[in-house]
């Protein structure tokens, strides 16, 4: 300790922060990258959106806007064409005079090229849906690529929205080992990869001719800097060491609400955390009036205003306010005891020994597991224990690392598990709740099966009218509110911390992430 | 002398066969495996799970992806790691010059407070030095790093500004002064924990030796004082602690895995924190793999050390 003071104030005031400015932006990045290969990857990441640009992006309000396409493909501008054999297709017009960061015009060729390395044989994606309903692509000129699908397919204004992979560069090679791509891609985005050090940071530096103009973007170099510590990371923050942190834990807000140098956005986000019932583990939440009792026995709204600070509202279903396809018209259920007793005891599930439900001998007792490491999920776990024993339901916390969590509800291992999910832009949401779509087929893991529900799920993935698909999932969302298949309790709510002097920053709900208007961005 | 070295080696190669069927049990043992990340992604496909786990050949049986490993392995090829592709050879020694410094630095220094904070109390035993390094060897031994590395750095980085929170150079710096500001605070940490455990094992071999009749003999000879301390006693009591001191260096090379995450030092501890995170199997196996052999490896160092000053042990 005295030699660090000793030693520091020698070298005291050389410091280690510099203000941000037009030069230089850097941020507090939770991890290392595996790949920029935007197809390799596990999710989207910041690093990429400034890079690899899509044929679309989703807005600071989940709309789909194009970016290197000219406009976004619909029924109603003659984009899409249903065929009469079922299937569909779509015509992109892409914007005319972009290129490469090398100079190589970017072309239909490169959309189609994605397509085929995506569903070949040697290549491997991290996931290929929507591809996988491809059939071919048609090339008439250089602008225009028809992609025709053998079936509709509603969320296809967001196919390419994770870029296209560069033809003349990665054409007859072997795409998941070619690292000089994968490591610092070639992109037609308004940065580069300057450089990667391996556990330290990737740097960005502005291309010399982005096709928005040479005015864009503003910022001239981008720094993300690899620290995975959530202290120490907030503690740059503070320090003034990084400038930008995204996804700010919310027990960290109030420690960042003081600094002026530092503004936290708030942005609704398309992730809602809910407690999952599977019914297969646990049979008794194969009964709604059990599931219904569980629910009306939280108060859901005092979570929100005490735990989690107010930061976040009351979740009612898994489609977010966020989305053009929510809607508020559905079975609420308020905090209500009582209600949740008379409940259990229809059900047949009265009180029994020590004050926990039983029916036939057997004790309304399960394991509710969650993700270690995350305070607030913590806390939240245990006022659940703590309500549900007020009606007489034994709850058991069990906490186990984020990969160990994956494994256990992918097999179906568990009785009850508090979890998000981070949604797709498009709300496609047959995965979570279609009966055909239990692990491995899908993600329902409640294992629901409702036959109605399941049929105007898929109804609503097979429509590309905007109006009727709305219709559709708006009453998928009444069937799912009033079958309470999970506990539904918050909306997340992104916290990104910018600088104070940042402009045009936006935010974003998805995980297209904050970067997408990089473009804009300029430190006054 | 050589003899005895290239006997320890050859030793260790059984041992070190039985710990990488072990350790490979242990890590497939843990619940999910390199694919359990892309399931919270609604876009990945139970058909794409499926293709990316033939496509790392993790639908084989168990003994044969070991089998297969250790082949490998044996031949010097550590494989590809699971999250990135890369060679595993690639991404360790990448990351080593940072650990090596890291930890190279932290040694010399802990070593520096142990010997004679070892050797004055336990010469002045029971003196207000004594009761004043044990009570500071207490602290040191009992303090968790995580907690200490940010207390420090909430005092030297966001108070007072002195010095960078995290990482081991600014962008544009990497000069020697830019180097020792990164290292400052988790070198503190690393030594202080060290130094706090060896300079109480060197406190104890100290005090049994200068109990022993040969110093009393020394000291009847009139040998001075300063020899009787330096030359006798702690050319003897020196052994033991050596011993330690090598094993915990070897656990400390194969990364300082707490104190490289709290200040984001791009070593091997941080690569392993990642790595188990990810049940990234081929990175895991090769560092611990890399941990066995370090301790196997410094533990015939050490002895040989030992034999050297004392030349009793190579009969042992």
């Amino acid at each position: 300790m005295i030699a660090v003071a000793g030693t520091a104030s020698a070298c005291a005031r050389r410091g280690s922060a510099t203000p941000p400015t037009n030069d230089l932006l850097i941020v507090g990045y939770d991890r290392e990258p595996d790949t920029l290969n935007r197809f390799s990857t596990h999710i989207l990441e910041d690093i990429q959106t400034c890079v690899v640009e899509g044929l679309t992006t989703t807005d600071e309000r989940m709309n789909v806007v194009p970016l290197l396409a000219a406009d976004v493909p619909t029924l109603q501008n003659g984009g899409v064409r249903l065929r009469p054999d079922g299937g569909m297709d779509v015509t992109w017009t892409l914007r005319s005079g972009v290129t490469w960061h090398d100079g190589h015009p970017f072309t239909s060729a490169d959309v189609k090229f994605t397509v085929d390395a995506i569903n070949g044989p040697n290549y491997n994606p991290e996931s290929t849906d929507g591809f996988d309903r491809i059939s071919s692509v048609d090339t008439p000129d250089a602008l225009t690529a028809v992609v025709h699908y053998k079936e509709v397919y509603a969320p296809y204004d967001i196919q390419f929205i994770r870029g296209t992979l560069p033809k003349h560069v990665l054409e007859g090679r072997d795409i998941d080992r070619a690292q000089d791509y994968n490591r610092s891609p070639l992109g037609t985005g308004p940065y580069r990869v300057a450089a990667w050090k391996a556990g330290e940071y990737i740097l960005l530096e502005r291309v010399p001719h982005y096709w928005r103009g040479d005015e864009s973007p503003r910022i001239r170099r981008l720094m993300f800097k690899f620290i995975a510590n959530t202290n120490t990371r907030i503690n740059q923050l503070k320090s003034g060491e990084v400038h930008v942190v995204a996804l700010v834990p919310w027990d960290k807000q109030r420690e960042l609400a003081g600094l002026t140098s530092i503004v936290v956005h708030r942005t609704p986000g398309n992730a809602y955390e809910h407690v999952t019932l599977n019914e297969r583990q646990f049979p008794p939440f194969a009964d709604v009036r059990v599931r219904r009792a569980l629910i009306h026995a939280l108060d859901r709204e005092l979570f929100t205003k005490t735990i989690l600070d107010g930061l976040a509202p009351v979740a009612h279903g898994p489609i977010q306010p966020v989305s053009w396809a929510y809607t508020d018209r559905i079975t609420r259920y308020p905090y209500d005891p009582a209600r949740a007793r008379t409940l259990l005891d229809e059900a047949g599930w009265t009180a029994g020994p020590n004050g926990i439900r039983q029916r036939d001998g057997r004790p309304l007792a399960f394991t509710l597991i969650t993700q270690a490491g995350y305070a607030i999920r913590e806390n939240i776990a245990q006022a659940i224990e703590h309500q549900l024993r007020e009606v007489g339901v034994d709850v058991r916390v069990e906490l186990h690392d984020g990969t160990a969590i994956s494994a256990l509800w992918f097999e179906g291992r568990f009785d009850a598990m508090l979890h998000w999910w981070q949604m797709p832009a498009d709300p496609e949401i047959t995965t979570f709740f279609a009966a055909d779509r239990t692990p491995p087929a899908g993600r329902n893991i409640n294992y629901f099966k409702d036959d109605a529900l399941t049929a105007l799920l898929y109804a609503s993935d097979r429509s590309v009218d905007r109006a009727a698909r709305t219709q559709l999932l708006h009453r998928a969302q009444v069937m799912v509110s009033e079958a309470v298949p999970e506990i539904p309790l918050y909306s997340v709510t992104r916290l990104d911390a910018v600088p104070a002097s940042l402009q045009h920053f936006k935010g974003n709900p998805t995980n297209t992430g904050i970067f997408w208007n990089v473009h804009e961005w300029e430190i006054k | 002398m050589l003899r005895f070295l290239a006997r320890r080696l050859l030793q260790a190669v059984p041992l070190l066969f039985v710990i990488s069927g072990l350790v490979f049990l242990l890590i497939h043992a843990a619940p999910g495996g390199p694919l359990a990340i892309y399931l919270s992604n609604p876009n990945v496909r139970p058909e794409d799970i499926e293709r990316l786990r033939r496509a790392l050949g993790l639908d084989r049986p168990l003994w044969q992806q070991y089998w297969s490993w250790l082949a490998a392995f044996a031949g010097g090829d550590w494989g590809y790691s699971f999250s990135d592709g890369r060679p595993v050879a690639a991404r360790i020694v990448e990351r080593l010059p940072a650990t090596l410094e890291l930890v190279g630095v932290s040694i010399v220094v802990a070593l520096v407070l142990t010997v004679p904070t070892g050797i004055v109390s336990a010469v002045r035993r029971g003196r207000w030095f004594d009761r004043l390094t044990t009570t500071a060897a207490m602290a040191g031994i009992s303090l968790p790093a995580f907690w200490f590395g940010l207390v420090l750095q909430i005092v030297f980085a966001v108070g007072l500004r002195w010095l960078p929170s995290s990482g081991r150079t600014t962008l544009g710096g990497g000069d020697f002064v830019d180097h020792v500001q990164h290292l400052l605070m988790p070198v503190t940490v690393l030594a202080v924990v060290q130094a706090s455990g060896w300079s109480r094992y060197l406190r104890g071999s100290m005090i049994e030796t200068l109990g022993q009749p040969f110093v009393l003999a020394a000291r009847a000879r009139g040998t001075p004082e300063r020899d009787v301390i330096v030359r006798h006693a702690l050319r003897n009591a020196i052994g033991p602690v050596l011993a330690i001191v090598m094993v915990d260096a070897a656990l400390l090379v194969s990364g300082a895995v707490v104190t490289e995450s709290v200040f984001a030092w791009p070593g091997l501890g941080s690569l392993f924190t990642e790595a188990l995170a990810r049940r990234d199997y081929s990175v895991l196996m090769a560092l611990l793999m890399l941990t066995s052999t370090a301790i196997v490896v410094f533990n015939v160092v050490a002895d040989a050390a030992h034999a050297l000053i004392d030349p009793r042990v190579v009969d042992v």
